[in-house]
């Protein structure tokens, strides 16, 4: 990712858009931000607010027209917000907070022909800037058409203080000046620029044929002439409209001084559009709080409760719904910055590994962003470069690629045409999870589908390699998807019919010349299997409704997720939708590998997707079904219903297998299949396998989340039982051994006894150690 | 180099030396970074006990530290 792309991609998250409001204010108030303060019940900070952007706030916040009040989103939900009166209850209880610096004074004269609220403020804001600045009225005093106002509406303190401020700033005043067009044409040709405010200057005034200023710079005929405000261009006076004409000239005059476009990159001034998007419909509504006394104005409380109403306009879509961003507190556009930054580390500590990591790449986050922006992908390509650059850290991936590769091993990868044929038109490919959690469900479904389709159905235990794809293992990734492209070409081009969404989203993706399709479309084209657990007929069917749990690979794949729900209702199982599903499916932690780098982090997205309903749930996806167990939730795979244990038992309390668990079922499923079906040798049981071991749930539960599988210990025992090599601790004739096949030092503390080896602990570390000779 | 002490009295003996274990000055190594640090050891063939909370505490905090670098 270079610094264009990162701008490019920068600009597609809108969450630091301008809310609605802001937008729509001609002079850019924060009003979301002044809404905060009052709903506080700090005035002190709201006006602090107004300060910063207004020009005189104690006339402003007392006439304002609220332009931003149609824009309000809280319209949508009851009634937009009362910005005026709550800005007028804001400055008649405060005084000035923050008085902006004045800049160095810099050349460019300039003078401010007529002192409505048009002139006052372009005089304000050019002598704030440095600009020595004259303002010229031929009446006593400034103000304009301000002074009309009758002093309830604007007390003439509120126009002495304007002064006051102009002053501070060293705005030199003339009043009672006779303004005839001699005497403007003098003050033009003493100054380099001008503003006329048409709020007490008539074009007949001026000593050259005024021509309708430009309505971006508000230019004139003549150079460094401007001229706003009033009522010229035929509107009713807005006091906003004035402070915004003055605001603009102050900018085409400071443009116009240093002789630059007075035209390029003002599409944000004024009044302007915003691509904000705020979703209101999860608010309840609510109606605008009225002062008692509509002629006092609102009580302390009454503009606490209005501003209260405020629901702070922004987007964060992605973030309501994702564990991931919420956890690192990040949305995509701050997200993506620090992933930059993070590469852009050439000597120190990259903090932002594990965060990038993390992701489960699942994409939900990019179908509800309305720019779609793309997080998973940005991580994913990350994730290579740091390959790539040798830049990722071993540990988060290192179990997850092992699993892999002992998937992809002799132990437990096979293809073979069905038993008794040499072609095959189909293929059945559970995947390496089904087989790791249900392998007896695998063998059910490979016997159902070799008697229902014709023309043959091989068999192919494999892994598409999608832990390398996620670990940003480019060169494994193809490794495993050639040796995949190879394999369906010597059995024929069969169509290859997977279990697992993941699978098919990465033969769909990768490998698109290969003709694919998902288990439960096969099985919803043919007849249910004659033992399928149709509720009501079997103890084993659930008596309560399930919500149904879309695994997150399958968030596209709508012709997979309608035939899980045709299969649903055959079986006659009772599905509630839960509003996250489908499209907007969660990831149940897998996902990306996150459980791997963030083992916290994984359980949290589990209990999110299994909290979506209340109810008991029903997943296609075998990491979904066991992680979600796992969370605590009751759910049964859909295999458990169409093809149910002869044994029986509830299919929803099966638990979570573990990782050793699983390795076992994948190597006893190859070798079952291959001595059955195929009449092949048994495998040869490797020394250490043999070591019979006897571990307590809460063991085996720890050495899982340190992801120590059953085999690491068995070699560690195996070692160093050859070896005699280990501590004993004679209190208690327990044995501490250690072992390091390859990158990791296993240790075990355990106890022989006459049943077997009895497990007290394990833990594991990368480091070496090597002891100093003297 | 600091040599950092994780030294800490045990039961542990070495089983094929039949010695208890003894404070040893060890090199810890990961990812070519490299620290001096003591341990207890079997005097006699070496064989270094890396204690369960070492393990999977500042062992592992350590090793994170270095796969950042």
């Amino acid at each position: 990712m270079d610094q264009p792309q990162l701008r490019e991609l920068e600009a597609r998250c809108i969450q630091e858009e301008q809310p609605f409001c802001t937008a729509a204010c001609p002079i850019h108030v924060d009003v979301r931000a002044f809404m905060a303060a009052l709903a506080k019940g700090d005035l002190r900070e709201g006006r602090k607010v107004l300060d910063r952007t207004m020009p005189f706030p104690e006339i402003i916040g007392r006439l304002c027209d609220q332009p931003c009040r149609p824009f309000c989103k809280r319209g949508e939900i009851g009634d937009p917000l009362a910005v005026g009166r709550l800005e007028h209850y804001c400055v008649t209880n405060t005084q000035t907070v923050v008085k902006l610096p004045k800049l160095p004074a810099k050349g460019g004269k300039v003078v401010v022909v007529g002192a409505g609220l048009s002139g006052m403020t372009a005089a304000l804001d050019l002598a704030r800037k440095g600009r020595p600045t004259t303002l010229v009225t031929s009446f006593p005093g400034i103000g304009g058409r301000l002074r009309d106002y009758p002093e309830t509406t604007l007390p003439p303190s509120a126009l002495a203080q304007a002064a006051e401020l102009l002053f501070s700033y060293g705005v030199v005043l003339y009043t009672a000046v006779s303004l005839d067009p001699e005497a403007i044409d003098g003050l033009i040709a003493t100054h380099d620029a001008a503003y006329f405010d048409w709020d007490e200057i008539a074009f007949s005034q001026l000593p050259f044929a005024a021509n309708t200023p430009d309505p971006l710079t508000l230019a004139l005929d003549r150079a460094g002439c401007f001229g706003g405000g009033g009522t010229a261009d035929g509107s009713a006076y807005s006091a906003i409209k004035q402070v915004d004409d003055g605001r603009r000239a102050t900018l085409s005059i400071e443009r116009f001084l240093q002789k630059v476009s007075l035209t390029a990159q003002r599409d944000k001034e004024g009044s302007c559009a915003t691509r904000m998007v705020t979703v209101t419909k999860h608010y309840a509504p609510a109606a605008e709080i009225l002062p008692a006394d509509p002629a006092s104005g609102y009580t302390a409380a009454e503009a606490q409760a209005e501003a209260g109403r405020c629901i702070r306009c922004e987007c964060l879509e992605c973030v309501k719904q994702c564990v991931y961003l919420r956890e690192y507190k990040e949305y995509p556009k701050t997200l993506i910055r620090k992933i930059y930054n993070n590469q852009a580390i050439v000597q120190g500590t990259r903090n932002a590994n594990k965060m990038i990591n993390a992701c489960s790449l699942c994409d939900q986050c990019a179908t509800i962003c309305p720019n779609d922006f793309p997080v998973a992908e940005v991580v994913r390509t990350t994730r290579g470069n740091m390959v790539d650059n040798q830049h990722m850290p071993p540990s988060p991936h290192d179990f997850a690629l092992e699993d892999m590769r002992f998937s992809l091993s002799e132990h437990c990868s096979l293809s073979r045409h069905q038993p008794g044929t040499a072609s095959s038109r189909y293929l059945f490919y559970p995947g390496c999870q089904l087989s790791g959690s249900a392998p007896e469900a695998v063998k059910r479904v490979y016997d159902f589908l070799g008697a229902q389709l014709q023309g043959g159905v091989a068999l192919m235990l494999s892994c598409c390699g999608i832990p390398a794809h996620w670990a940003g293992q480019k060169e494994l990734f193809q490794q495993t998807l050639d040796a995949f492209r190879a394999e369906i070409k010597r059995l024929g081009n069969p169509t290859v019919i997977t279990a697992c969404s993941s699978c098919l989203s990465i033969f769909k993706e990768f490998a698109a010349d290969i003709e694919t399709t998902s288990l439960w479309e096969t099985l919803d084209a043919l007849e249910l299997p004659a033992n399928a657990q149709v509720r009501s007929t079997t103890s084993a069917a659930p008596t309560t409704p399930l919500t149904l749990h879309d695994p997150c690979t399958a968030r596209h794949q709508h012709a997979m997720q309608a035939s899980v729900r045709s299969l649903c209702a055959k079986l006659g199982l009772e599905i509630v939708e839960n509003p996250y599903n489908g499209e907007l499916a969660d990831c149940c932690g897998y996902g990306g590998l996150m459980q791997f780098a963030n083992q916290p982090l994984g359980r949290k997205a589990a209990m999110v997707k299994a909290e979506r309903s209340p109810l008991n749930g029903l997943a296609y996806c075998a990491m979904c079904r066991d992680n979600l167990v796992a969370a605590g939730k009751p759910v049964a795979h859909l295999l458990d219903y169409l093809f149910p244990t002869p044994e029986g038992g509830n299919p929803l309390v099966r638990p979570n297998p573990g990782f050793s668990q699983r390795h076992e079922n994948r190597a006893r499923l190859k070798n079952e299949l291959a001595t059955t079906l195929w009449q092949e040798a048994d495998a040869p049981v490797a020394a250490h396998k043999q070591i019979r071991l006897i571990i307590s749930q809460e063991v085996l539960d720890l050495l899982n989340s340190r992801h120590i599988l059953e085999e690491d210990v068995q070699r560690v025992i195996h070692h160093t039982e050859a070896m005699g090599q280990y501590l004993i601790n004679p209190a208690n004739n327990h044995r501490l051994a250690c072992f390091r096949p390859v990158r990791v030092t296993y240790w075990v503390e355990y106890e022989p006894t006459d049943q077997g080896y009895l497990i007290h602990t394990g833990y594991s570390h990368r480091m070496q150690l090597q002891e100093d000779k003297q | 180099m600091s040599t950092f002490s994780f030294l800490e009295t045990t039961t542990w003996q070495c089983n094929s030396c039949g010695l208890p274990l003894q404070p040893a000055k060890v090199t810890a190594t990961y990812l070519g970074g490299s620290f001096n640090v003591e341990l207890m050891a079997c005097p006699q063939c070496g064989f270094i006990l890396v204690p369960e909370d070492l393990a999977v505490g500042k062992m592992l905090e350590v090793e994170q530290l270095l796969e950042d670098k």
